[in-house]
This record gives structure tokens, C-alpha cells and sequence, in this order.
């Protein structure tokens, strides 16, 4: 009995003194998505979502509309200035349909660190484009998405996906 | 012959009298179960022309059958309080309902509404605003589908022929499937372009398809909106004695959504 004593307090110690704090690793530097942004992306995919079928739990919720017309010529390039801030843009349609109104113009984003959406603008003529996930950004991986809406009601949705030339 | 010009007058005139009224839906789409707010400008319509209290009588599923008064309506002589509009400006009338509760009828049972305007009494009132469609809050398999739903004339569009879902005999066995289109300009009474016999894709044995931008089939002149575009699909058959003979769909029209 007073072995088993002995023992649980040993095994308490060795407990203790096997605690110790966790050495976390640097976390690095964080994503500059802003600067991964920049430079000449080619469209890859062109997908078509219909938001009010989703809305409603529809069948028929999206359509990959890539083959229909040659959207892969579509080229856009997104330049920034010596500090590495958002300056202009330029789309290469090709053949493809245009994904936005404009050609050139200047690009801006609503939050340098964590940026949700695109803005292009020339003029009085501005796109507004959702950006999708940073973590493909690394990987050469741009995912933008365009909103149709109707009394602030999204009911369609373009989806593109773009491949860093 | 003096009757038929008098009709065609007579048919004018009306059509002038009440040819500006107007009126708009918020939200702009909306299904049964959704509260809407009419708003109408009676602007033009010369019979309720000074009035300050207007009262909505209003009936559903206009021209396709399963159709009843509203419940708020009241008798014609002498209109409930409930369907009452609220007067917002001089000509500008307001009202607030939700389907479902207004017509006493499911969101499956409600497909269309109308509406007019007129005095408690009825002594005037309003010619008819119809039909306005609810947006169905279930899905319905049809033989002729379009996705998406909702587009504007920049827009790609896919017309569906799903053969498995037709009920007329040379549609189920229609092949050599092609489509017809014909777009409309924005007041949709002129058409501004058309292309007729455009091969479909033949997704599978049952289900045919073709996708499409307006300015890829047709030359839309600058400064031109579309309105709405029809689609038919079209084929052949074979007869008695094995000969192609052409049968054709219904032509559907499509109605361009002005997204803001």
C-alpha cells in the first residue's frame, strides 16, 4: 500500500515536471493578398449561379459556361505602384464575352490587409468584383465573382477563375 | 364597317385615357409568401382623376384557372377598410400584402395576381393591372426551362428542351432538334433581330440545350436595350412512310430582368 503511495507521487512529479511551455514556430509574414493580385491573369473557368434557385433549394443551381464562347482568351492584368498599392488594370477580352464594362482603368480594393472586393473604375464607370479565397492566390489561383442584383437581392452570380500567366 | 372603326376608337381612346398609369412592385420580384408593396401612379386615368381614397380589389391566378377575390375586397358597392390604399401623393396610391394571406391560397395554388383601383363605392375605377406573376417558392419539372432565371440581355442564356417531360406526341419524338430565337426590342413590340434553325446540343437522350448572348446571334443596333426574346424548339418527325416531316414546339418568351 505504501508502495503504491510512493509510486503515485512519482508518477505526479514526473506529471509536473513534463509540462513545460509549447514553442510555437514563426508564423511568417503575413499574405500581402494585395500584392499576389498583381500581375496577368488568364481565365480558366466562367461558371454561371443562379443565386435565388440556391436561395430557394432549386435544382439546376449552376452551369460551367466556359466552352460556350472562347472565354480563356479573356487576359486581365492587375498593376500596382512602387509601394506595392493597387494602380491600373487592363482587359484583354479576345474573342470572349466581356466579364466587366470596362477595358483599363484603376483598381482599388476596400481593405488593403484583408481585401474582400475589387473595384475597377474609368471615369464614372465602375465593377465591383467579390474576391473568392486568398489561399489559391499563392498558388496562382484568382477567384473573382460578379453580382447581378435587383432591389439589393443577389439573383445571379459569375464566377471566374483565373490561372497566373 | 363604321362600328369597326367606331371599336377601333373607342379602343384607342381607352388605351390613351389609362396609357400612362403605372405600376411598380418593391421588392421588384417576389414569391407568394413574400410581403410586397404595390405602388400605383394613376396619373392618366382620367376616371379617378382628384381622388384622395382609392381602395384595391384585387383577384389571383387570372387567365389559368383556381382564381379568387381577395379576402380584404369587401362587396363591390362598399369596399372593406382593409383595402384601403394609403394615399402617399396626389396620383400616388400604396399598398401592402403578402399573397398567401391576401388571397387565403397556398404558395403551390397562387401563380399570378391582378389588381384595379377604384372608389369605396365602385362607382369608378380603375381598368385592370394583370397578370403579375409570383415567383414559385417550389420547383416545377417543365418540358422548356431557361437558366438562369432571371437575366438581362447582356446575359448568357440556356434554353432546355427536357423530352422526357413532353406531352405532346411529336415533341417526345421530335429529333434533328433546333432552336428558333427571336429578340424583341425594350418596349418588346418590335424585333430587333432572329436567328431560326440553330442546331441544339443534345446533352442526352432526353434533354437537348442551347446556350447563348444575344449580341453573339444577332447585330444589336447601338444604343438598342432588348426587351424580351422568344425560343422555339424545332425538328423533325417521321410519317407513315418514313419521311422527315417538320414539327415544331410552342414558343416561349422570356421576359429580360433590368438589374439595378
Amino acid at each position: 500500500m505504501k508502495n503504491i503511495k510512493y509510486i503515485m507521487f512519482a508518477m505526479c512529479i514526473l506529471l509536473i515536471w513534463s509540462c513545460k511551455p509549447e514553442v510555437f514556430p514563426p508564423i511568417g509574414d503575413p499574405q500581402n493578398v494585395v500584392k499576389d493580385i498583381q500581375g496577368t491573369w488568364s481565365l480558366n473557368k466562367v461558371t454561371q449561379i443562379d443565386q435565388d434557385a440556391t436561395t430557394k433549394g432549386f435544382p439546376y443551381k449552376q452551369l460551367d459556361i466556359t466552352s460556350v464562347y472562347p472565354y480563356t482568351e479573356l487576359l486581365i492584368t492587375f498593376l500596382g505602384d512602387a509601394q506595392g498599392n493597387p494602380s491600373t488594370f487592363t482587359i484583354t477580352n479576345g474573342n470572349s464575352p466581356k466579364i466587366a464594362d470596362l477595358t483599363s482603368g484603376n483598381w482599388t480594393v476596400d481593405d488593403p490587409k484583408a481585401p474582400a472586393s475589387i473595384t475597377l473604375k474609368n471615369g464614372t464607370v465602375t465593377n465591383t468584383l467579390t474576391l473568392g479565397s486568398y489561399a489559391n492566390l499563392k498558388a496562382g489561383k484568382l477567384t473573382i465573382k460578379r453580382d447581378k442584383k435587383l432591389n439589393g437581392k443577389v439573383l445571379l452570380s459569375y464566377q471566374y477563375e483565373f490561372i497566373k500567366k | 364597317m363604321k362600328k369597326l372603326v367606331l371599336s377601333i376608337l373607342c379602343s384607342l381612346t381607352v388605351a390613351l385615357a389609362f396609357g400612362q398609369a403605372k405600376v411598380t412592385f418593391s421588392p421588384a420580384t417576389f414569391t407568394a409568401e413574400d410581403e410586397v408593396t404595390i405602388t400605383l401612379d394613376i396619373t392618366g386615368i382620367d376616371a379617378l382623376s382628384g381622388q384622395t381614397a382609392l381602395y384595391i380589389w384585387a383577384f389571383s391566378n387570372d387567365g389559368v384557372g383556381g382564381g379568387k377575390n381577395a379576402l380584404l375586397n369587401g362587396e363591390w358597392g362598399s369596399s372593406s377598410e382593409a383595402a384601403k390604399m394609403t394615399m402617399v401623393s396626389t396620383n400616388i396610391f400604396k399598398y401592402k400584402f403578402t399573397g398567401t394571406t391576401f388571397f387565403g391560397q397556398s404558395p403551390a395554388e397562387l401563380i399570378n395576381f391582378g389588381f384595379l383601383a377604384k372608389t369605396k363605392d365602385g362607382s369608378k375605377q380603375s381598368p385592370d393591372f394583370k397578370p403579375y406573376k409570383f415567383d414559385p417558392l417550389v420547383f416545377t419539372p417543365s418540358q422548356f426551362r431557361l437558366f438562369p432565371a432571371k437575366i438581362d440581355y447582356s446575359d448568357m442564356a440556356t434554353v432546355y428542351f427536357h423530352q422526357d417531360l413532353a406531352t405532346d406526341v411529336n415533341l417526345q419524338r421530335m429529333y434533328n432538334v433546333k432552336v428558333n430565337l427571336v429578340f424583341y426590342n425594350e418596349a418588346g413590340d418590335a424585333v430587333v433581330g432572329s436567328k431560326a434553325s440553330i442546331v441544339a446540343k443534345k446533352e442526352s437522350n432526353i434533354l437537348y440545350s442551347y446556350s447563348f448572348i444575344p449580341e453573339r446571334v444577332i447585330t444589336i443596333p447601338a444604343g438598342t436595350k432588348l426587351g424580351k426574346f422568344s425560343y422555339q424548339f424545332v425538328g423533325n418527325v417521321k410519317d407513315t412512310n418514313g419521311a422527315d416531316i417538320a414539327t415544331t414546339g410552342p414558343v416561349t418568351e422570356v421576359v429580360y430582368t433590368v438589374f439595378n
